[in-house]
C-alpha cells in the first residue's frame, strides 16, 4: 500500500516535470511540529516538495515586507487572518480564489480571495490543578477571577508586541469589556502576571514544566497537555473567548505559484482539513463536514466572541500601543 | 598635509598589488560596515512615507515605557559590569599570580561561558531557579521565589560576561612586573598598601577598559532579559527587537537601536582613544615568572575559593543543561530519555549544517581579513589609514540587532542582492567578528620589529609575499585567537543572524531562541549541547591546524 502511494507520488512528480521538482518555500507561524506534520501529509498527498521556515506572526510579517522587493518565500503559512489583512493592504500578497472556499463562512477567507483560513482555535485558560490545589488557589473560571491575589505571579500569557495570540486577548478582553474597562482589568492583571512571552505558545510550553501555574493562550497546547497526561485542565472562560482563524496567503512574486495554489486548494480541502485531527495537530477544522476529532471540544460548546476583522487590523498599531504604554509602563 | 598624502600614495602606487588590496578593503568596509549603519539611521529619521521626521524620537520622551527600558538597561549594564569585573579580576589574579592547584582546569571552566551558545544561561537558571526550579522549589520549597526581573537577568549576564571581563583582565594582570611588588615590598609597605597603591593603580585602565567592554555587551544582550526579565521589567535592547520582530515597526526599532547605538559608541570611545593610551607596561623583556607575594596565604585561598565558586556554578549550570537535554520534562518528568537529541538530529540537522557551513566559511576569510588590516595599519602609511582602522573596528560597538537590520534595509535590492542566501550571513559574521583579530594583530605586529619584513622585501619580496611568509608566520598566536573568536561567535551569534536566515539557510542560535520560545526548554537544551560539543571540537581542529605554524613561528630568533 505504502510503497503503491509512493509509487504514484513519483509518477505524478515525473508527469508534471519541472513544476514538480521546484520546491514550495513556506514561511510558517503555524507552529514547528504541527506545521511539519501538515506540511508532511500535504507532500505525501500532492507530491509538492515543500522548504519551510519557522517564524512568529510578527517577525514573519517583518520580514516578507523587508523581502517584498525580491520575495524569499511563496507561501505564508499560519499567523491569524488580521496579519494577512494588513499584508493585503500593505500589498504584500496576491489573490487565487479557491473551488474550496465557496462552502467557507465569511470569517474564515477573503471575498477577494487574498487568504484562506486553515484552521481556528478558541482562546482558553489552561491551568495544572497539582500546583492550585497544593497552593490552596481555585481553578478560575472567568477572567474577571484572573485578578484574584492568589494568583499573583503565577500567570504566563504572550507579550502583544510580538505574539497574535496576545492581541486576540486584547481583542477579546475590550469587546467584553469595553475598551476602557478592558485596560483598567489588564492593568490590574499585569501584578499577577510573571512574564509575558515572546511566542503564543510559550505559556503551555511553560505549565508543562511547571514554570508557571496558569497560563493564557489558544486551546491546542492545553489540550495536548491534558492528552500527554499532565495533571492540567482547559477552562474557556465565561464571559467569553475570541478565536483564532490562522490563515494563508500566496505571496505577490511566488516563484512556484502553482505549488502554492496547490497548497491553497488541498488545505481548504475535505481532506486537508481531515489531516488536522489525523496528524494530532488538536486545531479545530474549518470545515462544517470535518470532525475536530475525539478530545477536541466542538465550537458549539464554548461562549464565543466575535469582533470586525477590519477593526482589528485598523487598530492594532493603536491598542498595542496603548498596551506597551499603559500596561507595560505603568 | 595634502602633500604628504600625496607622497604616501605615490610610495603605495609603487606597489599595485598593495595598492589594488587597500582600495578593495576600503570599499568593502564601506558596502558592509558603513552602508548598512547608515541606512539603520536614515530609517530612524524618516516618516512611513519616507520624509524625513523626527517622530520616532518624539516618542522617546513620550513614553515612560522606553525611559524605564533605558533607565533598566543602564543599571543593569553598570551592575553587570561591576560585578562583573570583580569576579574577573580575582580570577585573574588568582590564575596569573598565585601558585594554586589546578589552574588549567580553573582557567578552562571559567572561559567555558564565552564559548556558549545563547541562552544557555538563562535555561539553566530556568531549571535550577524558576517557579518550579531544581533548587528554589524542590530543594528549599520556596513557592513564591520568582527569578523573573532584574535579579534574573543580572545573574545570567554576570554569568555570561564575566568571562570576557577575565580574558581582559588575564592579559592586563600577567603583563604587570613583579619586581615593581618586590620593591614596593622592600621598602616597607604593608600587603594591601602594595596592591592599592601599586598593583591596583597599574591595572586601573585595564579595569576600566574590561568594565566598558562588558558594559557594552549588556546592553547590546535581548537574549538573556528576553527570558527572565519578567512582566515589570523592561528593557532597550529587547524592546528594540520586539518592535522590529514584533510590532513591524522597522523605523521605531531603528529609533531604539540609534539610543542603544549612543551609549555603546561612547563607552567604546572612551575604551579605545582615552584609556587605550593609558595602558600602562612594564614589561620590558620576557616576562619573569611572577608568583605574587602580596598575599597572605589567608587572603589567597580566600580569593581562591571565590574562583572555585565561580567554577562550580560553570559545572553546575552545564551540568543541568546536560541533565535537563537528557530528561523527559524538567521538573515534571525526570525520566532519561533521548527524544530531545532525536528531536534535534531529526527535525534540525539541516540547521546544524548549515550553521557548520557558515561558521567553517566565516573563520578563515575573517582570520586572513583580520591579520591583512592588522599588518597595512601597522606597517604601512597611506591617506585614509586612519579611517580604515576605525571603519574595521566600528562594528565592535553596534549591538546586533542594529547589524542584522541595517544588512536587511541595505541589501534587500538593487544595486547589491543578498537577502536569502549563505553570502549575506557570512558577510555579516565576517565583518561583525573581524576587529578581534585586527586588533590582537595590530598588538602583536607592534612588537615585531619592522626591520624583518624590510630585509624580505630588500630581497625582492612583494608587500604579499612578505605578508604571506614573513608576517603571519609571527603572528600566528594573534591569528590562533582571531580564528577561534571568528568560529565561536559565527557559531553562537543571534542578536544579527535572527534578522537575516532564511528557508535555505537557518542557525542553530535562531533554533534555539524558538525552542525557548515555545517553552522547549528540553530540545533547547539538546542544541546547546550539539552546539557545545561542535565549538570544542573544533577548537581542537584550529589549535592543530595552526598551533603547527605557531611552533614554527618561535624558532624564528630576532
Amino acid at each position: 500500500m505504502r510503497f503503491r502511494s509512493i509509487f504514484i507520488a513519483l509518477l505524478a512528480a515525473a508527469l508534471l516535470g519541472l513544476a514538480a521538482a521546484q520546491t514550495l518555500t513556506v514561511y510558517s507561524s503555524v507552529d514547528e511540529e504541527n506545521a511539519r506534520h501538515i506540511l508532511e501529509a500535504f507532500t505525501a498527498d500532492t507530491g509538492v516538495q515543500v522548504q519551510m521556515v519557522f517564524l512568529s506572526a510578527g517577525p514573519a510579517l517583518s520580514r516578507i515586507e523587508a523581502e517584498k522587493n525580491r520575495p524569499q518565500a511563496d507561501v505564508w503559512f499560519g499567523a491569524p487572518s488580521e496579519n494577512h489583512i494588513i499584508a493585503k493592504d500593505r500589498g504584500l500578497t496576491q489573490p487565487y480564489v479557491s473551488a474550496n472556499a465557496a462552502a467557507l463562512p465569511d470569517s474564515f477567507k477573503d471575498a477577494e480571495g487574498y487568504w484562506h483560513a486553515i484552521y481556528t482555535n478558541p482562546l482558553a485558560i489552561g491551568v495544572r490543578t497539582d500546583i492550585l490545589e497544593s497552593r490552596g488557589a481555585a481553578v478560575p473560571t472567568s477572567w474577571a477571577d484572573l485578578l484574584d491575589p492568589s494568583y499573583k505571579g503565577l500567570i504566563q500569557m504572550p507579550s502583544p508586541q510580538s505574539s497574535g495570540t496576545s492581541y486576540n486577548f486584547i481583542l477579546t478582553v475590550a469587546t467584553v469589556m469595553g475598551e476602557d474597562a478592558a485596560f483598567d482589568y489588564m492593568k490590574a492583571l499585569n501584578a499577577n502576571v510573571q512574564t509575558y512571552t515572546q511566542s503564543g505558545t510559550a505559556p503551555s510550553g511553560a505549565l508543562g514544566v511547571g514554570e508557571t501555574a496558569v497560563a493564557i493562550q489558544f486551546s491546542p497546547g492545553f489540550l495536548k497537555l491534558i492528552d500527554q497526561g499532565f495533571p492540567a485542565q482547559i477552562v474557556f472562560p465565561s464571559e467569553g473567548v475570541g478565536y483564532e482563524v490562522a490563515a494563508m496567503s500566496i505571496l505577490k512574486g511566488a516563484t512556484n505559484l502553482g505549488g502554492a495554489q496547490e497548497l491553497v486548494d488541498w488545505m481548504t480541502s475535505e481532506k486537508g482539513q481531515a489531516a488536522l485531527s489525523a496528524q494530532k495537530t488538536y486545531f479545530m477544522p474549518i470545515r462544517a463536514d470535518v470532525s475536530a476529532g475525539p478530545g477536541v471540544p466542538s465550537l458549539a460548546d464554548i461562549q464565543l466572541v466575535s469582533w470586525d476583522p477590519g477593526y482589528a487590523a485598523d487598530n492594532r498599531q493603536r491598542l498595542v500601543d496603548r498596551w506597551v504604554e499603559e500596561v507595560l509602563g505603568q | 598635509m595634502l602633500r604628504r598624502a600625496w607622497q604616501e600614495l605615490r610610495i603605495i602606487a609603487r606597489d599595485p598589488i598593495l595598492l589594488a588590496l587597500i582600495v578593495a578593503i576600503m570599499a568593502a568596509l564601506v558596502v558592509f560596515v558603513v552602508w548598512p549603519l547608515a541606512r539603520v539611521l536614515v530609517t530612524a529619521f524618516q516618516a512611513p512615507d519616507g520624509s524625513f521626521s523626527l517622530a520616532n524620537f518624539e516618542l522617546l520622551g513620550q513614553r515612560r515605557l522606553y525611559r524605564n527600558a533605558l533607565r533598566n538597561s543602564l543599571v543593569v549594564g553598570g551592575l553587570v559590569g561591576l560585578v562583573g569585573v570583580a569576579i574577573g579580576y580575582i580570577a585573574a589574579f588568582v590564575l596569573t599570580r598565585t601558585n594554586v592547584p589546578f589552574k588549567r582546569v580553573l582557567h578552562t571552566l571559567v572561559m567555558l561561558p564565552i564559548i556558549s551558545p545563547p541562552f544557555a544561561g538563562a535555561i539553566s537558571i530556568l531549571f535550577l531557579f524558576g517557579f518550579n526550579g531544581l533548587v528554589t522549589r524542590q530543594l528549599l520549597g520556596l513557592t513564591n521565589f520568582s527569578i523573573y526581573g532584574m535579579h534574573g537577568v543580572v545573574l545570567s549576564q554576570v554569568f555570561t560576561f564575566a568571562p570576557i571581563a577575565y580574558l581582559n583582565l588575564r592579559g592586563v594582570l600577567a603583563g604587570l612586573n613583579p619586581t615593581l611588588e618586590d620593591a614596593a615590598l622592600n621598602v616597607g609597605a604593608s600587603r594591601w598598601q602594595v596592591f592599592w597603591r601599586v598593583i591596583f593603580p597599574l591595572s586601573l585602565p585595564g579595569v576600566a577598559s574590561a568594565f566598558l567592554v562588558v558594559l557594552i555587551e549588556s546592553m547590546a544582550d535581548f537574549g538573556n532579559p528576553l527570558v527572565l526579565g519578567g512582566a515589570a521589567f523592561p528593557m532597550l535592547a529587547t524592546q528594540a527587537y520586539l518592535e522590529i520582530t514584533g510590532s513591524f515597526n522597522l523605523a521605531r526599532g531603528a529609533m531604539l537601536a540609534g539610543v542603544l547605538l549612543l551609549p555603546s559608541i561612547t563607552a567604546f570611545a572612551i575604551q579605545r582613544y582615552y584609556l587605550a593610551k593609558r595602558q600602562y607596561v612594564t614589561v620590558t623583556g620576557k616576562p619573569t615568572a611572577s608568583t605574587s607575594k602580596i598575599v597572605s596565604p589567608g587572603a589567597k585561598w580566600l580569593l581562591y575559593a571565590v574562583v572555585v565558586a565561580f567554577a562550580v556554578v560553570v559545572i553546575a549550570f552545564y551540568a543541568v543543561i546536560l541533565l535537563g537535554a537528557l530528561t523527559r520534562v524538567w521538573g515534571f518528568d525526570y525520566t532519561p530519555d533521548l527524544r530531545h537529541f532525536r528531536y534535534v538530529f531529526a527535525v534540525g540537522w539541516e540547521t546544524v549544517k548549515d550553521t557548520l557551513v557558515v561558521a567553517v566559511l566565516t573563520t578563515p576569510v575573517s582570520g586572513l581579513l583580520g591579520m591583512l588590516i592588522a599588518f597595512i595599519v601597522v606597517r604601512k602609511r597611506f591617506p585614509g589609514r586612519a579611517s580604515l582602522e576605525f571603519m574595521s573596528i566600528l562594528n565592535f560597538a553596534v549591538p546586533g540587532t542594529v547589524a542584522g537590520i541595517g544588512y536587511i534595509l541595505a541589501f534587500n535590492g538593487p544595486p547589491l542582492i543578498l537577502t536569502g542566501t549563505l553570502a549575506i550571513l557570512v558577510l555579516n559574521f565576517v565583518f561583525r567578528y573581524v576587529p578581534v583579530g585586527i586588533q590582537s594583530g595590530i598588538a602583536v605586529l607592534r612588537q615585531i620589529d619592522p626591520a624583518i619584513e624590510e630585509a624580505a622585501q630588500n630581497l625582492g619580496a612583494n608587500a604579499i609575499t612578505t605578508f604571506r611568509r614573513i608576517t603571519l608566520p609571527l603572528i600566528a598566536p594573534a591569528f590562533f585567537s582571531g580564528l577561534v573568536f571568528a568560529f565561536v561567535r559565527a557559531m553562537t551569534a543571534i542578536s544579527a543572524a535572527i534578522f537575516l536566515v532564511s528557508a535555505n539557510w537557518n542557525l542553530m542560535t535562531v533554533q534555539i531562541l524558538n525552542e525557548v520560545g515555545s517553552g522547549r526548554l528540553g530540545v533547547a537544551a539538546a542544541y546547546s549541547i550539539v552546539l557545545l560539543a561542535i565549538v570544542l571540537v573544533a577548537f581542537g581542529v584550529i589549535n592543530l591546524i595552526v598551533g603547527r605554524g605557531a611552533e614554527d613561528a618561535t624558532s624564528v630568533r630576532f
